[in-house]
């Protein structure tokens, strides 16, 4: 977006999408050398944007100069944190620390894994979509948008990415606490009743369905994130609980920028799709909007119903655990339950199946 | 076992030694007195060959812990070279089984009672006779059908011999040699794996962990102990059966996808090493069953064995940046596992992990840990012996390329990045 020629271009090549430009000073967290970097007057400028950055605005304005609409996700949607800002500094207040740092080393390490976004396979779109791809994010997601997004999440050769940059965060405001034992648990622990998942549109092939399914998925997560950054925010930038309030809350605030522009590609290649026709693999036709608004309406409710009661179970268990070393561990799981807040799931997710709507 | 068994165990082990070591040092001690400079390593392949033929033969002749021995070495990339790997790797329990009469014998002293006291039914023909023990099918009283693993009566004496034997001839060899190679550590290693394996109440104890981790996971199969008839030397369990893990044929005829079947693998052993920092440390095909609906079953927790505290993590974090290419944190999870450089500084990791990363020309490992990475990791820990191993490193870095190995039997590649984020195979 800085520069006026540079706006009207909508190809770009992977080199480009993957550039950073220079940084007056480079962004050092807690002894890592991290991504993205500091402008001469101190503002943070995330990686890999000097192209990205006007790459994406400029898909978003043609989507929408050719009558597409840009994706939303209604902000209600979103489920809270838990444990929320108050009850996680009310148990870091009385010494609970395992809770919070098992919660912030699961966020690095969910982080890490949006590294595996570089490895989906993306078919021959071109071929896929009745209307023409070039010049369209669609046409960029294998030509360095999702290096550039895996590389964001997980760092890569000498430098840390948003994995490195929560540890840091953690590990500055918490004083490099011990770990707890069971984090990995938590995080491969559930499985094993779930099957695996069935097809949702066979007739447009495992492939294009794994693609678009994966994007929705990590459209949802990026855009649910919001809510993690400002709990992360609110809690180690707090300097009655934390040791670093402004190293540790600024470091979530870059990460908070970077993931801005995933969220933008993502939405812009997903309403692409959306406002297309894809060719199915028996020689038929099928509406994008059908299909993408189908895997996001399928995600949304996965994501709004079961995965916050589950996630919930699991914090909870852990918490009765931790709070024993509390000095008086029932008064503080109640003190800890009277801050909870109910939420309830919006009934709809904005993307129903035409058949449900009607 | 009789004094001459022992005298003839001792006499061939000392004689191995003795012959190996003059393969090296007469050649060497030629050119000493002749004045030439000592041969290269890139000279000695034919040596290391002949070496490890001899020590291969050797343990084929003596069985039991020699056997084990070798496979020990052959896990050994890093300080071994790989004509001795190559050849020491092929080393595989196949011994002929015991009389019954034997194992009748060790069955009613075990349990104190009289064979049909305890089974309904008892097949004379073991289903698997191994370097330690061999299993029979057999049928209780209440009508379970059961597996019973049965230990060889003398083998905790041949095993005694033969270790005092080997500390002996390295003890030797370590005086000897201004820079030996250090096969003590090894050789307790040995030791310890080997009264893990023949303590067959530890085996109960781990299978029932393994068991109970697995508890709530539809895909994994641990058979039920049965303690009841189970004590040091004897091990009851309910008898299990499928096909094996690396029937490809098999498991498709069944309706199976094999690289489903890998991948739930994959997430097992991910699960138990990185999560439970427990694991069932023996993955070879032998131990490894598919059921008709598609569960994997483990068979055999003699070589189990637990991490330190944060071991795991670590491991996940070594193999996690690994496969994300960032070689700064590959250097953070080196330390954190222990590895060590002579020099104090991270140069030689950084190197490593260079060469690790570089494994990949297509700038994506698509969350694949092969067997080449440790491999690489290994070479080049040994070419530049400035560093320091875990010997649990060496355990682990061994099941993956045992996992490795059946992946490569299925003609598919198991996605350890996946594994390890809990998601299911898709
Ligand atoms: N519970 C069981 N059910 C069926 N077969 C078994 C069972 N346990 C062992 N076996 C068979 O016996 C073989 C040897 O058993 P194992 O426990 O691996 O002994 P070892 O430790 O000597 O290798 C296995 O490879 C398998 O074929
Ligand atoms: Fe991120
Ligand atoms: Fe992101």
């Amino acid at each position: 977006m800085s520069t006026a020629e540079l706006e009207d271009r909508t190809s770009f090549s992977a080199v480009e999408l993957l550039s950073s430009g220079d940084y007056d000073e480079p962004l050092i967290a807690n002894g890592v050398r991290c991504h993205g970097g500091f402008d001469a007057d101190g503002r943070y400028r995330s990686p890999r944007t000097l192209h990205r950055g006007p790459a994406i605005a400029a898909w978003q304005s043609r989507l929408a100069d050719e009558g597409g609409a840009l994706i939303e996700l209604s902000p209600g949607l979103m489920p809270p944190q838990y444990p929320n800002v108050a009850q996680a500094k009310l148990l870091l207040q009385n010494g609970v620390r395992d809770p919070v740092v098992r919660a912030l080393t699961i966020i690095s390490i969910v982080e890490g894994f949006g590294a595996m976004i570089r490895d989906v396979q993306v078919p021959d779109l071109g071929e896929i979509f009745v209307e023409p791809i070039e010049g369209t994010a669609l046409a960029h997601l294998e030509k360095g948008l999702f290096e550039a997004h895996a590389r964001d999440e997980s760092g890569y050769r000498d430098e840390g990415g948003h994995k490195q940059m929560w540890e840091a965060a953690r590990d500055a405001a918490l004083e490099n606490p011990k770990i707890p034992g069971d984090v990995l648990m938590r995080l491969m622990g559930r499985r094993g009743r779930g099957g695996r998942p069935e097809p949702a549109f066979p007739e447009i092939g495992p492939e294009l369905e794994r693609m678009l399914g994966f994007m929705a998925n990590v459209l949802v997560v990026e855009v649910f994130a919001e809510g993690t950054f400002q709990w992360g925010i609110d809690v180690l930038s707090d300097p009655a609980v934390s040791a670093a309030p402004d190293v540790a809350g600024g470091m979530v605030r870059n990460i908070q920028a970077d993931e801005k522009p995933h969220v933008e590609y993502l939405r812009a290649a997903l309403s692409e799709a959306r406002a297309r026709t894809i060719r199915t693999v028996d020689g038929k036709t099928i509406a994008g909007q059908q299909v993408v608004d189908g895997l996001l309406h399928r995600i949304l409710r996965q994501m709004t119903k079961t995965r916050p009661n589950d996630q919930r179970e699991d914090v909870r268990e852990g918490l009765v655990e931790a709070m024993k070393a509390a000095s008086n561990p029932a008064r503080l799981l109640e003190e800890f339950d009277a801050l909870d807040q109910d939420w309830t799931p919006p009934g709809k997710t904005g993307f129903e199946p035409a058949q449900d709507a009607a | 076992m009789n004094l001459a068994t022992r005298a003839r165990r001792t006499f061939k082990i000392g004689w191995t030694a003795a012959w190996v070591w003059s393969l090296y040092k007469v050649p060497a001690f030629g050119r000493r007195i002749t004045g030439r400079p000592p041969r290269p390593e890139s000279e000695l392949s034919p040596t290391h060959a002949r070496a490890a033929n001899h020590i291969l033969a050797l343990a084929l002749d003596l069985r039991g812990v020699m056997i084990k021995m070798c496979q020990a070495v052959a896990t050994r990339s890093d300080m071994f070279p790989k004509e001795f790997i190559e050849r020491l790797k092929q080393c595989h329990d196949a011994v002929p089984p015991k009389p019954f009469d034997v194992v009748r014998s060790v069955v009613e002293q075990e349990l104190g009672k009289p064979l049909d006291a305890v089974f309904a039914d008892f097949d004379e023909q073991p289903i698997a006779s191994a370097s330690l023990a061999q299993v029979h099918r057999a049928k209780l009283h209440d009508g379970r059908e059961v597996a019973v693993k049965v230990q060889y009566p003398d083998i905790e004496d041949i095993m005694h011999t033969d270790l005092a034997n080997m500390r002996r001839v390295c003890r030797i060899y370590e005086y000897f040699d201004p820079q030996p190679l250090a096969l003590l550590p090894l050789l307790t290693e040995l030791t310890t794996h080997l009264s893990y394996e023949l303590d067959f109440v530890r085996e109960a104890d781990c299978a029932e962990r393994v068991r109970d981790l697995f508890a709530d996971d539809e895909h994994v199969k641990i058979p039920e102990m049965i303690r009841e008839w189970s004590s040091t030397r004897v091990l009851v369990m309910e008898l299990v059966s499928g096909m094996k893990i690396t029937d490809k044929d098999a498991l498709v005829a069944a309706g199976l996808d094999p690289a489903n079947v890998l991948q739930d693998l994959m997430h097992i052993y991910v699960r138990m090493i990185l999560a439970a920092g427990f694991f069932q440390a023996d993955p070879h095909p032998g131990n490894l069953f598919v059921t008709p609906a598609g569960e994997v079953v483990v068979l055999d927790f003699g070589l189990s064995k637990e991490l330190p505290d944060g071991f795991g993590l670590g491991l996940f974090e070594l193999m996690f940046s690994l496969m994300t290419f960032n070689e700064q944190a590959m250097l953070r999870a080196f330390d954190e596992l222990g590895f060590r450089s002579k020099s104090g500084d991270n140069s030689t990791f950084l190197a490593i992990a260079r060469r690790m990363i570089d494994r990949s020309d297509t700038g994506s490992f698509e969350g694949e840990f092969t067997e080449d990475m440790t491999d690489e990791l290994f070479e080049a820990i040994r070419e530049d012996p400035v560093a320091e191993v875990p010997t649990d490193f060496v355990l682990v870095a061994r099941v993956f390329s045992l996992l490795s190995g059946i992946g490569h039997t299925l003609g598919s590649r198991a996605n350890v990045l996946q594994a390890m984020s809990g998601a299911p195979a898709s």
